[in-house]
């Protein structure tokens, strides 16, 4: 497992909203060890049974919480992780989708200067299973197992997941790292991650068009990681110059196509499944042949 | 959503960056009102690009002349953007064309300034174009570096890197995307204009972005009819060419959901992401828009619920085939309130494939017979 563990500490920033409220309540349902929430003005009161902070430092202080889960609004998103990163969290995942770049870019060029993680923005969150879920996930459909899996995307991950529970496959850790073209975690931290991580024996990458984010992974990949890696995208019947939902999933001047991403997997020795049961197949092939640490 | 070049043009004028006098009509009549003397250049103001090739930029000597061209150009409609109205600028002589332009990089998760001392057309392939990238917080000396790697000296090298950094305050002020001005024209005399300018703003930001509120209708003119609509409901749609209309929650399962249907011998006819959480009232839009698609055969609606109430859409659905009962519609739902939203279904004569491979063959199939007229 990489992340997430049953003993991280997790706060909520904007835990008091109503998409924040309602995802407290499932992950600490789920088993996070969820130990505050933070919004400005309702210092003192609380939520689910939890103390409510007016700030991300006093929360920190009080619970010794290192990891923040950020529900607020678009445009609050900025100001939220300065605050987080200043008040000394680890990890941050960014939930909020909708966020315009340039915020996300001098978010991220603070979190870089400062060491922290973040995951997101526009993503699902991060689940270890069986022990934290940090985000919206839907964890029923999770198991414990031995796959890694890092996505940018949210219910395409959760279709995989799916898939590979019902073939009784279970996952060390999922992160989805989100849609927006820019993010704190790409894919290389990930992957780097699950090849040191002792209980992750196969890992799953999940990719669309646009970018060339899973080209340079899958470069990346064939130069430091030793484990199996199943690769899916999607986006390969999308147009040329469309904007595919995703704010970052756009074909333009020919780069970014599915066809480019598969090529390259296929060169860098990952083997690409074109459904969602089909990388359940190739996961399972590659579990009764151990991974060659 | 992208600006016409006369709107970039007085941003860039409120920012401090030199552009040519200039008129904007909209009847060949006014011309006559326009004082720059002749002869002038005739710009079509469009959405798309490659205007000058397709002819929709043109050099007048007279105002009879002018009159008769700004006729034609009026009427003309480039790369399925139609002209909103005609730019009309003095001929500007220059010696040099530069390439400026401000955006974001998404691997580098930065913005950088992109840059090239030989501007004008084929910008993508000239191999002398710099990147570089732009750090916080932003100080004026980053447009200085730029303009020395551009190898520029004197009078141009000040007024180029005043240009670059006033042309990222901009970017950075008013949200954009993309701030370009190519060519950024060098005259005889020294003097730094820009000749044409391409705007972007990001379209998350137009909340905040109080200055072009209202703007979205005249500048989504182009989209067609349904993704226009789509735009202003929060939906995310695009159409193809295929007979089976697709509609998902989220943008990654939605296109691995078209992937499915061609590779089971199906032709999508839409990509449609309805976004997480959707309540009724959103799902059942995002079915009314694909059902007025006259390509759709069949609609498969694949809906894996994370935080989308399976029941949710089952109400939409209920209340769609009341209102179209012959539609032919594929449901694949999974997820929260799975079985309040299956016994809702069945009254109404909806079978729910659980399995995402069950639901595309389905689709395949029921797509290969055309939907009758009758059911719309």
């Amino acid at each position: 497992m990489i992340l997430l563990d049953k003993n991280t500490k997790v706060v909520v920033q904007g835990a008091t909203g109503k998409m924040g409220s309602s995802h407290t309540k499932r992950m600490i349902e789920y088993g996070t060890k969820i130990v505050a929430g933070v919004t400005p003005g309702k210092g003192g009161t609380t939520v689910h049974g939890l103390p409510v902070y007016d700030s991300v430092k006093e929360a920190v202080e009080k619970t010794g919480a290192t990891c923040s889960v950020i529900f607020v609004p678009p445009y609050g998103s900025l100001d939220a992780g300065f605050e987080a990163v200043d008040a000394g969290i680890d990890l941050i995942v960014l939930i909020t989708e909708g966020i315009p770049p340039q915020d996300t870019a001098k978010l991220v060029a603070h979190v870089k200067a400062n060491g922290v993680k973040m995951v997101g923005p526009n993503c699902p969150g991060v689940i270890t299973p069986g022990e934290s879920l940090v985000g919206i996930l839907p964890g029923s459909i999770f198991k414990p197992g031995a796959t890694g899996m890092v996505s940018r995307s949210g219910t395409l991950t959760y279709e995989i997941a799916l898939a590979l529970t019902e073939a009784g496959i279970g996952q060390s850790t999922c992160v989805g790292i989100g849609g927006d073209p820019v993010k704190g975690t790409g894919y290389q931290e990930p992957l780097q991650m699950f090849n040191d991580d002792p209980k992750t024996e196969v890992i799953v990458m999940i990719g669309e068009i646009g970018g060339t984010a899973e080209e340079e992974a899958a470069e990346f990949i064939k130069k430091n990681v030793k484990k199996p890696v199943i690769g899916f995208i999607a986006g390969v019947t999308a147009p040329p110059g469309k904007r595919m939902g995703h704010a970052g999933a756009i074909i333009s001047g020919g780069k970014g196509t599915a066809e480019s991403k598969m090529k390259s997997f296929e060169k860098n020795g990952i083997k690409v499944a074109m459904t969602p049961k089909e990388v359940a197949k190739l996961v399972g092939e590659c579990l009764k042949t151990p991974a060659k640490a | 959503m992208n600006l016409y070049e006369y709107e970039a043009k007085q941003l860039f004028a409120e920012g401090g960056i030199a552009v040519p006098p200039s008129a904007r009509i909209t009847k060949p009549e006014d011309l006559s009102k326009v004082h720059l003397g002749w002869p002038v250049i005739l710009k079509c103001q469009v959405m798309s690009g490659g205007r000058g090739k397709a002819g929709g930029i043109q050099k007048v000597k007279t105002l009879e002349e002018g009159k008769e061209v700004a006729k034609k150009l009026l009427a003309m409609t480039i790369k399925d953007s139609k002209t909103e109205s005609l730019l009309v600028e003095p001929i500007v002589n220059f010696k040099k064309e530069i390439y400026l332009a401000v955006t974001i990089d998404r691997e580098r998760g930065c913005p950088i300034f992109i840059a090239a001392a030989d501007g004008g057309m084929e910008i993508e392939s000239n191999p002398n174009v710099q990147t570089v990238p732009i750090t916080y917080p932003f100080h004026p000396y980053q447009g200085r570096a730029l303009a020395h790697l551009l190898g520029l000296k004197g009078a141009v090298f000040a007024k180029v890197a005043d240009i670059a950094a006033k042309l990222y305050l901009l970017f950075e002020k008013y949200d954009l995307d993309l701030a370009e001005i190519n060519p950024l024209f060098v005259t005889e005399g020294d003097d730094v204009i820009a000749g044409d300018g391409k705007i972007t703003i990001n379209d998350d930001a137009m909340g905040r972005q109080k200055k072009f509120d209202g703007w979205q209708d005249k500048h989504l003119v182009d989209l067609p009819v349904r993704e226009r609509r789509s735009k202003k409901e929060g939906l995310n749609l695009v159409e193809l060419d295929g007979n089976i209309g697709i509609i998902c929650n989220g943008a990654g399962l939605t296109m691995a959901t078209m992937d499915m249907v061609k590779k089971f011998g199906g032709n999508p006819g839409n990509f449609l992401d309805a976004g997480g959480g959707s309540d009724q009232e959103k799902t059942l839009t995002a079915i009314e828009i694909v059902h007025d698609n006259p390509n759709c055969d069949v609609i498969l609606l694949n809906i894996l619920g994370g935080i989308t109430a399976c029941d949710e859409v089952a109400g939409a659905l209920v209340e769609f085939m009341k209102r179209h009962p012959n539609r032919k519609m594929i449901v694949r739902l999974r997820g929260n309130n799975q079985d309040k939203a299956e016994k809702m279904l069945a009254e109404s004569g909806l079978k729910l494939y659980p399995d995402i491979e069950d639901a595309v063959k389905a689709a395949v199939e029921a797509a290969k017979t055309k939907q009758p007229v009758a059911a719309r």
